[in-house]
Formats: C-alpha cells, structure tokens, sequence
C-alpha cells in the first residue's frame, strides 16, 4: 500500500511539472514569441523599475500598439534594488529585454560590452533632433561620439524649506540670490536643540549632496577623459568641507544621526527647516500631514557657480534583439513629444523632451515645481566611467569616516582620489 | 524557602522570556500597525506608535494594484512542490550517505556539502543561462526545480540517520526487506521530527524567495508573492503601509502553518540539540 502511496506522489510531482510547462509553453515565453513569420505580430519586451511610472508606460504602449498593429509590447516591472542584479544576469545570458531603462552608473559597462546598440545611424535615419533633450542627458548617453540611448525623463536638485519653521524665527524665505554663506547663516539661526529642529541635513549622498556642491565650487568628481579623479582639488574639498562644516558647527545632524534617520524623514516631520531634495521628492511630500501647507522650493545655493546634478533614465535598445527594427520603433516613440507629454501629465517626473515639462510644473501647484526646469541650464551630468559602482563604495567608505568626523575632509579626498585613480586606470 | 526561591527562579526565567518573546514578535506587532496608518504616520519622526484612525483602505489598494490570487498560486505550487521534491529526494539521498556502502560515497558526500559552503548568489547566473537554455524563463518549473534538492536537508537527515540504531535495520533484512523497503517502511518513519523540521525550513524559504523569482521570471502572472510585494518598492519612495498589508497578507499561510506543525517543530529541535 504503502509503495503505490509513494509512486502516486511521484507521478503527481511530474504531472505538476508537465502542467507547468505546458502552460508557459503555449505563450509568453520569449522562444514562442520568436516563432510568429514574417507579417505576423512581433512581441518585444519593455524593463523598468519605477512602479509609480508604470501607469504613465502602459498608456504610452497602448497608444504605441494602436498606431503599430504588428508590434506588441510587454512591459516587465523590477524593483530598483534587484533591477540591476537580474539585467547582468541577462546580459551574460544574452536575454537582455528588447528596450529597457538604463541609468548613467551603469550606461558605460553596458555600452562597452556591446550590450546596448549605438544608436547614432538610426537617430539620423529618422531625423531625430537630439536639441530636443536636455544636453547634460546626450552626453551622459555618449560614447566614443555615439549616442546610445533617448533621454526619458531626468531629475535636477533643488533647495526645499520648511515655512512653518522660517515664519516662527520671522525670517523671509529662502530665494534665488541666496549663496552659499547665506544658506549658512540662516541655518545657524534656524537651530533650535531644544525644539530638535536643525537648519539643515548635510546628508552623505552623492546625487542629493555632495556633487552639487562640489560642481557649485568649481570641482569636478571624474575628469572629461575618465582618466582621474578630481576629488583631490581644492575645488571640490570646498564643496565638501561646506557640508561637512554644518555638522561640525551643530547645524546639521550628526552623521550617526542621519544614519538612524534619513533627511529626507527629518525634514517631513519638521526636524529640518531646509533640505537639498531632487524632483522625485515632491510627490512623496506632498503627503506628509505634517507639513501641509508649509512647504517651499527654490534654486539650490549658489557657491563659487551655480550647479545641480542632472540624471536621468535613458531608453536603452538591447544590441542582441531579434527584432531591431521593432524595438527601435519603440525606442523612438518612447522618445518622442507624444510619449513625453503623456510621462509629463501624471505629474510623476519631468519629462526629457524639451517644452513637455509644463504639465508636470502645473502637477503640484502648490509648489513652484519650474526650479527644477530653470535648473538644467546650468546642469552637470552625474559622473560616470565604466566602474562607476566601484568607485562610489569608496566615496561612501571612505568619506563616511570624514562625516563621522574621524578623518579630515583633506585626508579623506586626497584618499578617496588614490583608490579613485586606482580604479580608473585598470579600466 | 526552598519553594519561595524556586518560584522566583521560575519568576526570573519567564520574565526573560517574555522579553525575549516580546522582541521577536515586535516587528510582527510594528509591520500589523504600519498596515493602517496613512503614508505620513508611517514615515514620521519621532515614530507614531498607533494610527490616528485605522485605515482599512491599505488593504483594499494593495490587492486592487496586484493580482494576490495569482501571487498565491503560484506561491504555493512553487513551495508545496518544492517541499515535497526535498522531502523525498533528501532522504533518498541522505538514507543512501548514511547506511549503503558504495564506492566514492564519501567523496560524493564531500562534494555534496560543498555546496553549503559558498554563497547562494555565486548560483546566480549559472543556473540563470540553464534556466534559459532549457527555455524555462519565466515559467513556474523555474522556480521550482532548482530548489528540488538541497544539500543542507541531505546533511540534516543524514545526521539522524545516522544516530538510528542499526539493529533495527538488520532485523527488517532478515525479514526480507530490500534497501527500499527498509527506507521506506523502518527508517522513514523514524526520522519524522527531522523530515518536519525540513518541511518547514523548506516552506519559509521558498515562501519568502525573493531574488530568484526577479531574476527569472519576468511577467506579472509567474511572480511569487515576495518578488509581488517588492515591486511595490519605489526608487526613491515607497508606500510603506500599502506594502505592509501585502507583506501581512502574504505570511499568514506561513503563520497558519507554523501554528499547525509547531508540536513537531519543537520536537525536531529538540532532537537535532540532543543527538547532533
């Protein structure tokens, strides 16, 4: 009895197995959508990351698949954290999706793997202007004088307030002629230990942080070559050092403190009364009830210059598709005015396609959301090379002990440099 | 006094205890909380501990934006198959490592528990460009057959078999019984407390699976309810209690079944404490 009970379980293992197969089979593996002849529907596969975009996406496919019957497109949603683990694992496979979202740290790797096409010839083919895009996105996208993805949507840095807090010390708000000295002083008058509120958050964040301070002071992290890091000048010692000196002063939280509560936390509950914060930010903000109605945003502080860092995702085009053509069609319609626009009217990001932005200034009127637009004139591409990952563990390892306070900013960037160096020259 | 002063023993050991159980099922309590508050409550500093009002709606958004029934499908065919292919391919194995003499067993053995010893992730892409090449991405055998076998349940059941006395096994030859049988009939039912540990270990992991799910599988109606939930996640930011209603929807199955098998469980770890 016993025995049969044990075979039964094996056959009903196997028939589980057989059901499984069976049913991806006949579908939506990537082997059958290879199978349509030609004149038949071609599937292409479409990966990004951001959940709160994918509504915008799925419209943008809809009207794509309307006007290009043959063409179906399936969108696969990753979560930023395993994003990037799953694309290596399918670029080694050689099952990268048709078009995907690319980011700036990872562009170079992909781009001299071959893993992503060039897309030059086909931007010229179909007349595409590339004047359209912000320039700081073309070339966070060039290599070797080719353009390897279309801008999508970008993000710029920017300076948010806290009213509440300014209006109860019976100052005027933080505006575009402030500079660096100013954003120091009225944030030291802005502290408040009995209360818990700090004038500001020097976060140690690249994007948020320090690079727009570094490029505000003249500096540059990677030099146009690639060749050598610019941490070691004293440009960009300064553009440190004016963070790190708001902690020192009791301005700033600690940097134990902001690792137990991130800014960005401190500022929604009123324990900030400014925050260096990117486009992105302002959706979320606007639901924290405790700053309901209280909340600014304008330039960031001008240092030596005025800078923001420019990012952006890029609308990659896999360089082993099997439908080139296709998923180049598709490229160049996430790229165009008519995709921006419907990216632009849920309000989730700025669209790249110069002159869509308005609907998404006009998504939150309650802030004065055209900074971020008015940034890009004087914005700086994020800085990249082919290793990018690897050098920004040292800037997070090596500059924590500097926020800590531990080490010197001088000691930490000189150090910083040399691992920097060191890695850019086995590239 | 010798009563009073075991009574405050007994005082002092379940007070630990109950601090002990309090913080283990803290983060349960918190992700139960987060679950319905509004997204502002959620992320405010210094934390709010209970919700103004409780926001049923978490619930009602959470399964309108995923497909929860087919995330519990396909989870659950993925871990009871799993489970299952551990449970008898395991002990075959491990019954085999531990009683047959054969040539190479050792080394095999060796080979075997080698695997333990370097990182899951290592596995990643290997069997990534086997999945595709068997044109298996994005299917549920995917998800199920790499997990078919573990090295560690090997090693778990060996152990037990290990610690059987072999009297017991000699009888049942003299009875008649061939290698199978004596598996099957005599020694099976005796390592059932270590075969319900391994139930158990197995179902969580496969439950909880996060990573492999992403990496493989890739449209919306193959995902398991982890690799579901995640997708929740934002770049920048993330809507904790809409996350935390799926998060707690998801581990009741678990939660049941921790509660049904939990006599065995105790008793599993018992035994791996005392004879390993």
């Amino acid at each position: 009895m016993k025995k049969q009970w044990f075979a039964g379980l094996l056959v009903l293992i196997m028939l589980l197995l057989q059901a499984c197969s069976d049913g991806s089979g006949s579908g939506d593996s990537p082997a059958a959508a290879d199978k349509g002849g030609e004149g038949d529907k071609v599937t292409i596969t479409y990966a990004m990351w951001d959940k709160n975009m994918q509504p915008a996406y799925e419209e943008i496919i809809r009207k794509f698949q309307d006007a290009n019957p043959n063409i179906e497109v399936k969108l696969e949603l990753t979560p930023w954290e395993q994003y990037w683990v799953k694309m290596e694992a399918a670029a080694t496979g050689s099952a990268l999706p048709d078009v995907f979202w690319m980011n700036g740290p990872n562009f170079m790797k992909y781009a001299l793997n071959e893993m992503i096409a060039p897309i030059g010839n086909r931007v010229a083919a179909d007349g595409i202007d590339l004047n359209n895009y912000p320039k700081a996105l073309i070339d966070l996208y060039t290599y070797n004088g080719q353009p390897y993805a279309l801008p999508g949507y970008y993000d710029t840095v920017a300076l948010y307030y806290n009213k509440k807090i300014f209006d109860d010390a019976g100052l005027p708000y933080p505006d575009d002629t402030w500079d660096w000295a100013k954003h120091k002083e009225v944030a030291a008058s802005l502290t408040d230990p009995s209360k818990g509120i700090y004038g500001f958050s020097a976060e140690l964040w690249n994007q948020g942080a320090f690079y727009n301070t570094i490029f505000q002071a003249g500096g540059y992290v990677i030099s146009q070559d690639k060749k050598s890091s610019g941490y070691d000048k004293p440009e960009a010692i300064a553009g440190l050092k004016f963070l790190t000196n708001m902690i020192q002063e009791g301005i700033s939280p600690t940097f134990a403190q902001l690792s137990e509560t991130p800014g960005h936390t401190l500022f929604e509950s009123g324990k900030s009364a400014l925050y260096f914060g990117g486009s992105w930010y302002q959706g979320a903000l606007m639901k924290a009830e405790a700053l309901k109605g209280n909340i600014g945003v304008t330039l960031l502080p001008k240092g030596e210059k005025r800078a923001t860092v420019m990012h952006g995702v890029g609308y990659a085009l896999s360089a082993k598709t099997k439908h080139p053509e296709e998923a180049w069609k598709f490229v160049n319609y996430l790229g165009s005015r008519e995709a921006a626009e419907i990216l632009g009217a849920t309000g989730t990001t700025i669209p790249a396609f110069k002159g869509t932005e308005g609907a998404w200034v006009e998504s939150n009127p309650e802030l004065n959301l055209q900074v971020f637009i008015d940034s890009t004139e004087y914005g700086v591409p994020f800085p990249v090379s082919k290793l990018t990952s690897q050098w920004q563990e040292k800037e997070t390892e090596i500059l924590g002990r500097a926020w800590e306070g531990s080490m010197s900013i001088e000691d930490a960037a000189k150090q910083l440099a040399e691992e920097m160096n060191k890695i850019l020259s086995i590239e | 006094m010798f009563g009073r002063n075991r009574m405050l023993g007994r005082l002092a050991i379940h007070t630990v205890l109950c601090f002990g159980a309090l913080l283990m099922v803290g983060p349960f309590i918190w992700m139960l909380l987060t679950s319905v508050k509004t997204f502002s409550e959620a992320a405010q500093v210094p934390p709010v501990i209970f919700p103004s009002r409780v926001i049923w709606e978490n619930y009602t958004e959470v399964l309108r934006v995923l497909p929860f029934d087919k995330y519990y499908f396909n989870t659950a065919i993925t871990t009871i198959s799993r489970t299952l292919g551990q449970v008898v391919l395991c002990s075959m194995a491990a019954y085999a490592f531990a009683r047959i003499e054969f040539p190479g067993r050792n080394l095999i053995f060796m080979l075997c528990l080698s695997v333990l010893m370097v990182p899951g992730q290592i596995f990643i892409i290997p069997q990534f460009l086997i999945m595709k090449d068997l044109g298996w991405l994005n299917s549920l055998q995917a998800l199920i057959v790499p997990g078919i076998f573990s090295a560690f349940g090997t090693f778990l059941l060996r152990q037990f078999f290990m610690t059987l006395p072999k009297d017991v096994e000699e009888a049942a030859k003299l009875d008649g019984c061939n290698h199978f049988h004596t598996y099957w009939r005599i020694m099976l039912p005796m390592v059932k407390p270590a075969l319900i540990a391994l139930i158990i270990f197995t179902a969580l992991a496969s439950w909880n699976e996060l990573l492999w799910p992403l990496i493989v599988n890739t449209s919306p109606d193959k995902m398991t309810l982890a690799a579901g939930i995640a997708s929740l996640k934002g770049q920048y930011t993330t809507d904790y209690p809409t996350m935390m209603a799926g998060t707690l929807m998801a581990t009741l199955p678990m939660i049941v079944m921790f509660i049904v098998l939990q006599r065995y469980f105790i008793e599993g770890i018992a035994l791996t404490g005392s004879k390993g």
